[in-house]
């Protein structure tokens, strides 16, 4: 773990314990940004046997070869990267879906990961849910790690698990990133706050992630959130993005202190 | 009358976010030092038990895990008798 970053190149994995947080949804929309912003970036879809990043990104229909082939021999890993269809610089390793995470090794992850650095500015891995051999495989590799969770107990529980085993390997650099907050719940006492996840879970904060019902409208249509730019959520992988990238750019107040009613809200719960 | 809407929207709001923040504090405790309330209930027992046998003890002693950051801690807080 923690390699040193060959050529600048970053191998990071998105992880998060519990399935169903959003880590997909992360990985393609913040890669989507990273390439638009110019940056060359490698996704890959770790998640053998259930993948689900060619389906969020929307090229499902362009996938031929895959991972297991790739490191068992039966293509090459240039035949097997699909190129995104809106960003030049985006391009996807998709996972096997009749394979199992058994199937390859973290020495294999490792050092395909190894062979994409000299292309790729950001390569990132879509770790699959759970702590198994798929995470060891996710996480063999990477330089970095962000842990994607929701402002919900049984989340915060498998990070806290996730963030104690990323540390045990090693990991220096693990990041947080809240992902569905809904902050008139966290203001009516109905949903944690960004202020407890942090207490609970001690790490570095690196975004936070609106609910936005555009990113389901998004899904339904394979296109990435950010497209859309007048959504919360594009927003905030968007600032996420250029985090990544280094830029320094403010976590905002997500409240809603406009609307009347929530004025009126406010004025109660004083 | 605003006191009165004011305490009505306190009690609603102390509901589930507070007793989420407190189960998790429990649970993360637990987790991270892979004990449990009985096993810190057995601890606690056993370390009077030692104590006891070359000191006096006043009061009443806390077992108690204590977190810094990530890094846990066993609190143990024993009061002894005075000459």
């Amino acid at each position: 773990m923690n390699n040193s970053e060959n050529n600048g190149s970053q191998v990071i994995v998105v992880t998060s314990g519990k399935g169903g947080v959003g880590k997909t949804t992360t990985v393609a929309n913040v890669s989507c940004a990273l390439a638009r912003m110019g940056y060359k970036v490698a996704v890959m879809d770790l998640d053998i046997g259930l993948k689900k990043l060619d389906l969020i990104l929307g090229l499902e229909n362009r996938v031929i070869y895959d991972i297991v082939q790739v490191i068992e021999g039966e293509c090459t890993l240039k035949q097997a990267l699909v190129k995104d269809k809106r960003f030049n610089h985006l391009y996807m390793l998709p996972a096997a879906q009749t394979r199992n995470k058994d199937d390859i090794t973290p020495e294999q992850v490792k050092a395909l990961c190894d062979e994409m650095r000299k292309d790729f500015h950001f390569i990132f891995i879509d770790c699959p849910a759970g702590i198994e051999q798929g995470f060891r495989n996710a996480i063999s590799a990477a330089d970095k790690a962000i842990v994607v969770t929701n402002p919900e107990v049984s989340a915060v529980r498998d990070a806290d698990r996730i963030i104690g085993m990323l540390e045990s390997a090693q990991f220096k650099d693990i990041k947080l990133i809240i992902n569905r907050i809904r902050m008139d719940m966290v203001k009516s006492g109905n949903m944690l706050s960004i202020e407890d996840l942090l207490e609970h879970l001690c790490i570095e904060l690196l975004g936070v992630v609106p609910e936005d019902k555009n990113v389901v409208v998004s899904t339904n249509k394979g296109e990435p959130i950010i497209l859309n730019e007048k959504s919360a959520a594009a927003i905030a992988f968007n600032n996420i993005a250029r985090r990544i990238a280094g830029e320094k750019v403010e976590i905002p107040d997500f409240s809603e202190n406009s609307s009347f009613w929530s004025r009126i809200k406010t004025l109660f719960s004083r | 009358m605003i006191d009165f809407l004011k305490k009505i929207y306190a009690r609603e709001n102390s509901s589930s976010r507070d007793k989420a923040n407190e189960r998790l504090r429990i649970v993360l405790a637990h987790d991270r030092t892979g004990t449990s309330t009985h096993l810190i209930e057995v601890l606690k027992e056993e370390i009077i038990e030692v104590i006891k046998k070359h000191v006096e003890i006043d009061g009443t002693p806390e077992v108690t895990i204590v977190h810094e950051g990530r890094q846990s801690a066993l609190d143990i807080n024993i009061p002894l008798k005075g000459r």
